[in-house]
């Protein structure tokens, strides 16, 4: 079994920045290791380093036992990657070279067949077999079979962009669980897995014997699988060597303890300090004092040349101020509503104050039903409305706003729309402050990360002066902490919540369960559902 | 296994032999086919009938 051990390493930004400090930690054999910060503290950062695509400034990192990497863009992949690239690129550095060995031979075969050109072919196949590469395909297939339900001849030359983001995600955890690497570094294997995707992949990292870095916001999947949490946060990195469940104490125990030692050294400066000067004032009345404070001067200096400890990490502010306002008792009724092709007619009354999680398969028609209650047009039967004063607030999905990409969030903030009057500029700052996006205030919305345009959304519906939010899954992208101010926000929320959710944790604080089966029925559940399968239809 | 009992070798040897009748004796087919064979020997098997094949044909338009 393998290990990694970070020792020291630093890493410095392009604009000069320290990202990383004196990052040490390590994870043993065996160990599943959450590696979890803020959007933007450096985890990504901290994994190309571990996995050698990135240099350190300073300090090393040993491991043993191969190292097997998914990278954050799987699930992502738009372009022309075959099934059988991604599995070579997967592989242990031999296997890829091997390989790349027999396409050379293979291609300078079309072209030539003389007899240095065949012994060159059969050298690379000779040297495939060596490596293990016949035992490799074997594997692939095992894969392809798991993932994806087809033999490897079958889809080896599929491209990536054919497959959903889950099944690209599913394909690269099959090969590296089942792959010969003892290490694997994953970083966000989760991201676009449905619910009963999470739960395997809970249960396969649970069973395999594989030392495992992997870097998560799902807050369910953190509590079943990591045994320890590697934080990076203030520039440097701190292990909790329990559970997520125990993360929260452990770490505000240490924020304790770091403000707590600093404000120790700070006294003892202090104390050395005033000492220094009494003795100055003695020496120049009393020669025999002189020594004396010469000693203390050099203590002093001494004392300053260490160096403080580490100040407390700031914390992320965000202060989410949804306030709502009464509406009518009844916020949403539908009536026999049947969205065009999608689901049956079913009835539904929301009340006002009610938290409901709209729950259930993929493609089932939840977004289009949060769309049509938001006001957009979407093709249905059947009677809907809203209750006196409800004021619908929409969260979509990030990629669901083409017209914000160039606009700045200053911009979109100062001209408003209707239904949400423009700010200042001065009032637009302090608003993006408290959601922390006082720096991303002037840049293009499509350079934003994920997470801050998720707070800026829910920011959106902040100055809309909301009743009724419609929230399409606004957990997706956000950190844990960005999560937790969420929940925060709409616990103090006064009104109606309605949100679209696949994050298990996040639907704990939910009253009321509105289910969108895989069989087009729409029903309603006391507890979440999460097993409804994926709609088939014909495509 | 003996290079006589290769079935690698038997196919190609088959093979060369109507491909080269005009032109070789079928000893030397032999000879050359099998001389191929153990030039490929580090080869996996499943690649080898086709390897040994064109290498021997090589060899064989070189002389013939």
């Amino acid at each position: 079994m393998g290990y990694v051990d970070v020792s020291a390493v630093r890493h410095t930004l392009s604009d000069g920045r320290v990202l990383l400090d004196d990052v040490s930690f390590r994870v043993g054999e065996g160990a599943r290791a959450a590696l979890v910060g803020e959007n933007g503290a450096g985890k990504t950062t901290l994994l190309r380093i571990i996995s050698g695509d990135l240099a350190a400034e300073s300090g090393a990192i040993a491991r043993t036992g191969g190292l097997g990497v998914m990278r954050q863009f799987i699930g992502s992949v738009r372009d022309d990657t075959t099934v059988q690239q991604m599995l070579v690129d997967l592989a242990p550095p031999a296997v890829q070279e091997a390989w790349h060995a027999v396409e050379a031979a293979e291609l300078a075969m079309m072209e030539d067949d003389d007899e240095p050109t065949q012994m060159a072919y059969a050298n690379a196949l000779a040297h495939w077999g060596d490596v293990g590469g016949y035992d490799v395909e074997v594997t692939w297939d095992t894969v392809t079979v798991a993932a994806l339900g087809v033999p490897y001849d079958g889809c080896k030359y599929r491209e990536l962009n054919t497959l959903s983001g889950g099944e690209q995600k599913r394909l690269a955890l099959e090969a590296l669980l089942r792959g010969p690497d003892e290490v694997l570094l994953l970083d966000e294997p989760d991201n676009y897995l449905d619910v009963p995707g999470k739960r395997w992949l809970e249960e396969r990292l649970l069973d395999t014997r594989k030392t495992v870095l992997f870097v998560s916001h799902d807050r369910e999947l953190l509590a079943r699988v990591a045994d320890r949490v590697v934080t990076v946060e203030g520039g440097t990195a701190w292990v909790h060597g329990g559970g997520f469940v125990s993360y929260h104490a452990a770490r505000t125990a240490r924020h304790e303890r770091l403000a707590e030692l600093r404000r120790r050294w700070d006294e003892e400066h202090q104390r050395l300090v005033d000492l220094v000067r009494t003795l100055q004032q003695q020496a120049a009345n009393s020669p025999d004092m002189a020594n004396r404070y010469h000693a203390m001067q050099t203590r002093l200096a001494k004392f300053e040349a260490a160096g403080p400890p580490p100040e407390r990490p700031p914390e992320q502010k965000v202060a989410m101020r949804l306030r709502g306002g009464r509406t009518g008792v009844r916020a949403v009724i539908a009536e026999q509503l049947e969205l065009t092709g999608l689901m049956k007619p079913f009835d539904l009354e929301v009340f006002y104050g009610d938290r409901v999680g709209v729950l259930g398969a993929n493609g089932a028609g939840k977004s289009h039903f949060l769309r049509l209650l938001a006001g957009q047009s979407v093709t249905h039967t059947g009677d809907w409305r809203l209750g006196a004063r409800v004021v619908p607030g929409f969260f979509a999905q990030t990629h669901a706003h083409p017209e914000w990409q160039d606009r700045t969030p200053v911009d979109l903030l100062w001209h408003g729309e209707p239904g949400r009057p423009g700010v200042d500029r001065g009032r637009a700052m302090a608003a993006l402050r408290r959601y922390g996006l006082a720096e991303a205030g002037e840049q293009p919305f499509r350079t934003m990360s994920g997470g801050q345009q998720a707070r800026f959304q829910i920011l959106l519906l902040e100055l809309s002066g909301s009743t009724l939010l419609l929230l399409d899954e606004p957990t997706d992208n956000l950190d844990v902490l960005s999560a937790e101010a969420l929940e925060e926000a709409l616990a103090a929320f006064d009104g109606t919540v309605l949100a679209v959710t696949h994050d298990r944790w996040f639907a704990r604080s939910f009253d009321r369960f509105v289910v969108f089966g895989a069989d087009g029925r729409v029903y309603e559940s006391a507890e979440p559902v999460f097993d409804e399968t994926r709609v088939q239809r014909a495509r | 296994m003996p290079l006589t009992e290769d079935p690698a070798v038997d196919q190609a040897v088959a093979r060369l032999a109507d491909e080269f009748r005009a032109r070789l004796r079928p000893q030397v087919i032999g000879t050359v086919v099998r001389n191929c064979r153990r030039d490929l020997s580090g080869v996996p098997a499943t690649a080898l009938p086709e390897l040994v094949e064109r290498l021997a044909r090589e060899r064989l338009l070189s002389v013939a």
